[in-house]
């Protein structure tokens, strides 16, 4: 092997380690580069939201709202966005995250903001509908053909069914989810008032995985954990208009329709984008927003288009926060003082 | 006599690595080879589809910027750090050299809290940021804070034990001849590093482009603004899209194991480090 050969091996080597890495380097760069003729950049709106908004919103509601806003501005929008669970994302608002929108799976979460002065007390009901986005009631997804023969919460609690629940300390599902359960057994029967403690301590004796989210329970069942998961009616039927559902849907006789605020955020938005920000909140509640969040499993707040839930399973009876006080008393009275403090502890956890 | 010699003594050669072989296949080997599978699972196409998406595209590219700043930032600062611990002479010189060496032992979602609870609007130094409308955190230029912070060590490490063990007689050369401490480095030492600096910026950028925990604290995981490649990927994985998530991860694998392949050929190959210092 001449040293002439070698040399050459040498140098095409460097020089194809260097064309690797320049390529890397102009890909990654590349959206960035002022090339012109590029269009301008987008205009853009922030918006946290809790998990299983996700998909309903990147698919469905901020396209709609970005051709409608292109059509009467020629401006195009660009939507920057995160999903997780509503705890997780109220505590990355209250550590600063640029959020504008937050869209939060129960209004305890929003009183937090308030609490800590991010957003003013209540701003969020000046908005349509209180500022309730949608609904969805929770249900029960069981396996095919539901061998465990689960149709109640009552059923949850019984010996040898293994539950997959969200977790209430970062999940606005899970709160919902317990006062879902609780309610269950207490509603209708004033003659029975721990009732309601009861079922949560057997149900959450079953209990064999917790996640951070809903969707992220979600996936964990999917995974094969447990033989039922609590969670909203949205995912399954969402998925089920598309095929994809593994497993049955159960309706329990008496649950909670659960109701999204949406808290915008004043503080963090450039008085430049207040329009915009406001065009896109009020478009949320606009015929159009509300028929895609139907289209994605959600109930409709707006009575007019009640008619178009179909699919949607029967509740005996449902019931909604309100009817408990509101969440600030269903948390104190069912979270914490059932939940927190009798059902955990005599648990042992 | 050599015919039943010859299987024992086989197996006495072939059966440790065999052993190594039958651990390693479920640990690394299987896993490595289940994301390409899953990932071709639907066909190349959907593949591509899912690498198409803007998201997955902002991740991946996103990465790439933050792990070439981050390689180059930690050049200057690596270097800088292993020239003045190892050719000046002070008191606590060797705690320094400790303190340097320090992101390699704390976890890194430690960093994370940390830099959140120093930079971040509740933080020590961000509270008093935050009114001024300067905010780190949750912004690209966190994520590089994070990224610096964590991958400090690694040139540190490539460049100082070259500098400890790089003969004097040049340097002191270049002294004797009137050069500066600047002209001595520039043109004596520099030289002499360009194989440590180049493995250790590799370095660097692959543990850049992989990082997780420090940076899922500090991003605030924005897709199309701060979300990494490897937080894309949790993203997509803990909402059950396995396919989106899972190309992304083949191709954050083939990346590494092309920087892997560069890493031992240059510094195993002609021009390696050891040869240089021979020379």
């Amino acid at each position: 092997m001449s040293s002439k050969a070698s040399a050459l091996a040498r140098t095409l080597q460097g020089a194809l380690t260097i064309a690797f890495l320049a390529g890397l380097a102009l890909y990654a760069a590349w959206p960035w580069l002022p090339i012109p003729g590029r269009a301008a950049p987008p205009r853009t709106i922030v918006v946290y939201g809790f998990s299983i908004l996700g998909e309903a919103m990147n698919d469905a509601v901020f396209p709609a709202f970005a051709k409608r806003w292109e059509q009467q501005t020629g401006e195009r929008v660009e939507f920057v966005s995160s999903f997780a669970g509503s705890g997780t994302i109220t505590n990355q608002v209250l550590l600063g995250v640029p959020a504008e929108v937050a869209i939060l799976s129960l209004e305890l979460d929003a009183f937090r903001l308030s609490d800590k002065g991010i957003v003013a007390e209540g701003s969020w009901r000046e908005l349509p509908h209180d500022g309730m986005l949608n609904r969805t009631p929770f249900i029960i997804l069981v396996r095919d053909g539901n061998p465990k023969g689960i149709h109640d919460f009552a059923d949850l609690a019984r010996p040898g069914i293994a539950v997959v629940h969200p977790d209430p300390l970062t999940s606005g599902g899970a709160n919902w989810a317990i006062v879902a359960e609780h309610g269950s057994a207490t509603r209708g029967h004033p003659e029975a008032p721990d009732a309601g403690h009861a079922l949560l301590l057997g149900i959450w004796k079953n209990v064999v995985a917790q996640a951070a989210s809903a969707r992220a329970a979600r996936t964990q069942f999917e995974n094969g954990f447990g033989d039922a998961l609590i969670t909203y009616e949205q995912e399954v039927v969402r998925d089920r208009a598309r095929g994809k559902l593994k497993g049955e849907i159960v309706y329990p006789r008496s649950t909670v329709l659960s109701e999204h605020p949406v808290v915008v955020i004043p503080s963090r938005i450039p008085s430049r984008d207040r329009a915009l920000v406001d065009a896109f909140v009020e478009f949320l509640w606009s015929d159009e927003a509300q028929r895609l969040f139907i289209e994605n499993g959600f109930r409709s707040v707006d009575p007019a288009l009640e008619g178009e839930h179909d699919g949607f399973g029967v509740i005996e009876d449902p019931f909604r926060i309100d009817d408990l006080g509101g969440w600030k008393v269903a948390k104190r009275d069912v979270v914490e003082a059932v939940w927190k403090k009798r059902v955990l502890p005599e648990l042992g956890r | 006599m050599s015919d039943s010699q010859d299987p024992r003594e086989g197996a006495r050669r072939f059966l440790p690595p065999g052993i190594l072989v039958l651990v390693l296949l479920p640990l690394l080997l299987m896993p490595l080879a289940a994301i390409f599978i899953f990932a071709l699972e639907g066909g190349p196409s959907k593949f591509v589809d899912a690498l198409r998406s803007p998201d997955a595209q902002f991740a991946l590219r996103f990465s790439l910027l933050i792990a070439f700043t981050t390689a180059l930032v930690n050049c200057v600062l690596g270097t800088f750090a292993a020239y003045v611990i190892s050719k000046y002479r002070f008191p606590g010189r060797q705690s320094l050299g400790i303190v340097v060496n320090l992101p390699v032992a704390i976890p890194t979602v430690v960093v994370g809290t940390s830099l959140l609870l120093l930079w971040g609007p509740i933080g020590l130094v961000g509270r008093w940021l935050a009114p001024l409308g300067i905010q780190p955190v949750f912004t690209p230029i966190g994520v590089l804070m994070a990224h610096v912070f964590v991958t400090f060590p690694y040139m540190f490490g490539v460049v100082k034990p070259m500098l400890d063990e790089l003969e004097a007689t040049y340097e002191e050369a270049a002294y004797t001849m009137g050069a500066s401490r600047w002209q001595t480095f520039r043109h004596v030492l520099l030289p002499a590093l360009r194989g440590g600096l180049f493995s250790g910026a590799l370095l660097t950028f692959a543990h850049s482009l992989g990082e997780f925990g420090a940076t899922v604290m500090v991003s605030g995981n924005l897709r199309l603004r701060t979300q990494t490649a490897p937080l894309y990927i949790f993203a997509q994985f803990e909402a059950g899209n396995i396919a989106n998530a899972n190309a992304v991860a083949a191709v954050l694998a083939l990346l590494s194991f092309a920087i892997f392949f560069v890493l031992i050929r240059w510094s195993g190959g002609p021009g390696s480090m050891r040869q240089r210092k021979g020379r």
